[in-house]
């Protein structure tokens, strides 16, 4: 996964293989090295698949995990996702990295599968299109103390859905709005005021942690 | 914080997107509003914290049971065991290693759960006047503690009885195996010899605890269940049949 720099607006450094409009040339090194790989995938050959696997599991269950909160879910929904990967193999062209085909199959299937289970729990409010914006929790401040990664982790799982998922893509994956807007399906204004919340929401949770005696 | 106008341009600060004009704003109030410095400083770093998570590990057994679907639905390559004894041992050994997870992560959950098994004192309790006797058709057996415990050492010897022919068989079918497999499978014993040690342990620190109890009998059907599923995966392993073991791996 790509990390480090300053990402946000003008960063042409965040994911470049995730990001859903990156255009892609065949024939190139990797991708040539992708294709003979995905070719062995359906021939059958078990130790391919595991080697594409290998190389993206790690980051798609990170995002699954984050973006439902719940690592046994998680783990549910990676499987579903290599499975379904491999039944559509024969669908990958090329035209993208495997990387950015992989990513867009699984944030389908993430948000297919929250979307289901805030129908399940008749969650009506605070959807993905949910715009609203928390007061500030000014007794909540971080203080000097650095974030620790268990802790954000934590708070992250106790966000609501639809901002947690706009967090994730934004802050935790590094997409612009207006990517994360297209992979939600919602609108860059909405993508923003949904991160937005997140992070005060964010800040009033990690705060009272702190606080507690 | 009397100043929430402000916040949604400190939000645009964080993501880089803010222009110069309203920058030069923001910056002028920030000068003045120790709230909203903070508050910048807090987002800012909630925001560097989230970009500098680490990739998280997806557990070995989520492969595994993508191995054991993919052989399963046959959407592999026929690769029979004698021409391509490699593949089929890599296969195999990983079924096999799906085995100790699946035990181990089923032995995990049932610390936290709720007794089923009636304690001696509950069981003591069920036959106060008035109130019918827990066991049905046997009243007599849980009348004391002592017989309640009697019985509880019995099943265990039974248990134990299973498990010691089982693990025989096991035992002698192993000479057979490929020493990794086989060295896999080994695991899981050590797995569920350990689950058991420990319920054992917590009996004698406490012991009238149901949910004691509940472990220790689980732990020992558990080693029941995995000894004859271990059985049952040999035998289709010495027949090449790799279907076979997946199925025993979806079964348990």
């Amino acid at each position: 996964m790509c990390r480090g720099g300053q990402r946000g607006a003008g960063s042409a450094t965040s994911k470049m293989t995730t990001r859903p409009s990156v255009p892609a040339k065949p024939g190139e090194g990797p991708r040539a090295a992708e294709l003979a790989l995905v070719e062995r995938c359906r021939r059958g050959e078990l130790g391919a698949f595991e080697e594409l696997y290998r190389a993206h599991a790690g980051r798609l269950f990170s995002l699954a995990c984050r973006m439902l909160g719940n690592p046994a879910d998680a783990e549910d929904l990676l499987q579903d996702i290599f499975l379904a990967a491999h039944r559509k193999l024969d669908s990958f062209r090329g035209e993208a990295a495997l990387g950015t085909w992989l990513y867009r199959l699984a944030t389908n299937q993430i948000l297919d599968h929250v979307r289901s289970r805030a129908g399940r729990a008749g969650q009506v409010t605070d959807g993905l299109e949910d715009a609203t914006v928390l007061p500030d929790a000014g007794e909540h401040r971080l203080g000097d103390r650095a974030i620790g990664r268990i802790d954000l982790e934590r708070a992250l799982a106790q966000l609501p859905e639809g901002c947690r998922a706009a967090f994730v893509l934004h802050d935790v994956e590094g997409l612009e709005h207006r990517e994360v807007a297209e992979v939600l399906g919602i609108a860059e204004g909405t993508s923003k005021s949904q991160v937005h919340k997140a992070r005060l929401r964010l800040r009033a949770i990690l705060g009272s942690v702190r606080h507690q005696p | 914080m009397s100043c929430t106008r402000f916040i949604p341009q400190i939000q645009e600060m964080v993501d880089g997107t803010l222009g110069a004009i309203r920058r030069a704003e923001l910056d002028m109030h920030l000068e003045q509003c120790d709230d909203c410095r903070s508050l910048l400083e807090d987002l800012r770093r909630i925001h560097d914290a989230a970009a500098s998570l680490d990739e998280l590990q997806a557990p070995d057994r989520v492969w595994l049971q993508i191995a054991g679907r993919l052989r399963q639905e046959g959407r592999l390559a026929d690769t029979p065991a004698s021409s391509t004894p490699r593949r089929s041992h890599v296969a195999l050994l990983a079924v096999a290693a799906a085995l100790v997870i699946a035990v181990g992560a089923s032995l995990m959950l049932l610390w936290p759960r709720a007794g089923t098994t009636p304690a001696p004192a509950q069981a003591g309790a069920a036959t106060q006047p008035g109130t019918a006797p827990a066991a049905s058709g046997n009243p007599a057996a849980v009348n004391s503690v002592e017989d309640v415990e009697n019985e509880l050492r019995q099943a265990e010897q039974h248990y134990e009885t299973a498990i010691s022919r089982l693990q025989q068989i096991a035992n002698s079918n192993q000479s057979s195996m490929d020493p990794q497999v086989a060295a896999t499978l080994q695991k899981n014993v050590q797995v569920i010899d350990q689950a058991i040690a420990e319920s054992r342990a917590a009996l004698r620190t406490e012991p009238t605890s149901a949910p004691a109890r509940d472990s220790l009998f689980e732990a020992l059907r558990q080693k029941v269940t995995m000894l004859q599923d271990t059985i049952a995966l040999m035998n289709e392993m010495r027949k090449g049949n790799s279907a076979g073991a997946a199925q025993v791996l979806n079964k348990s």
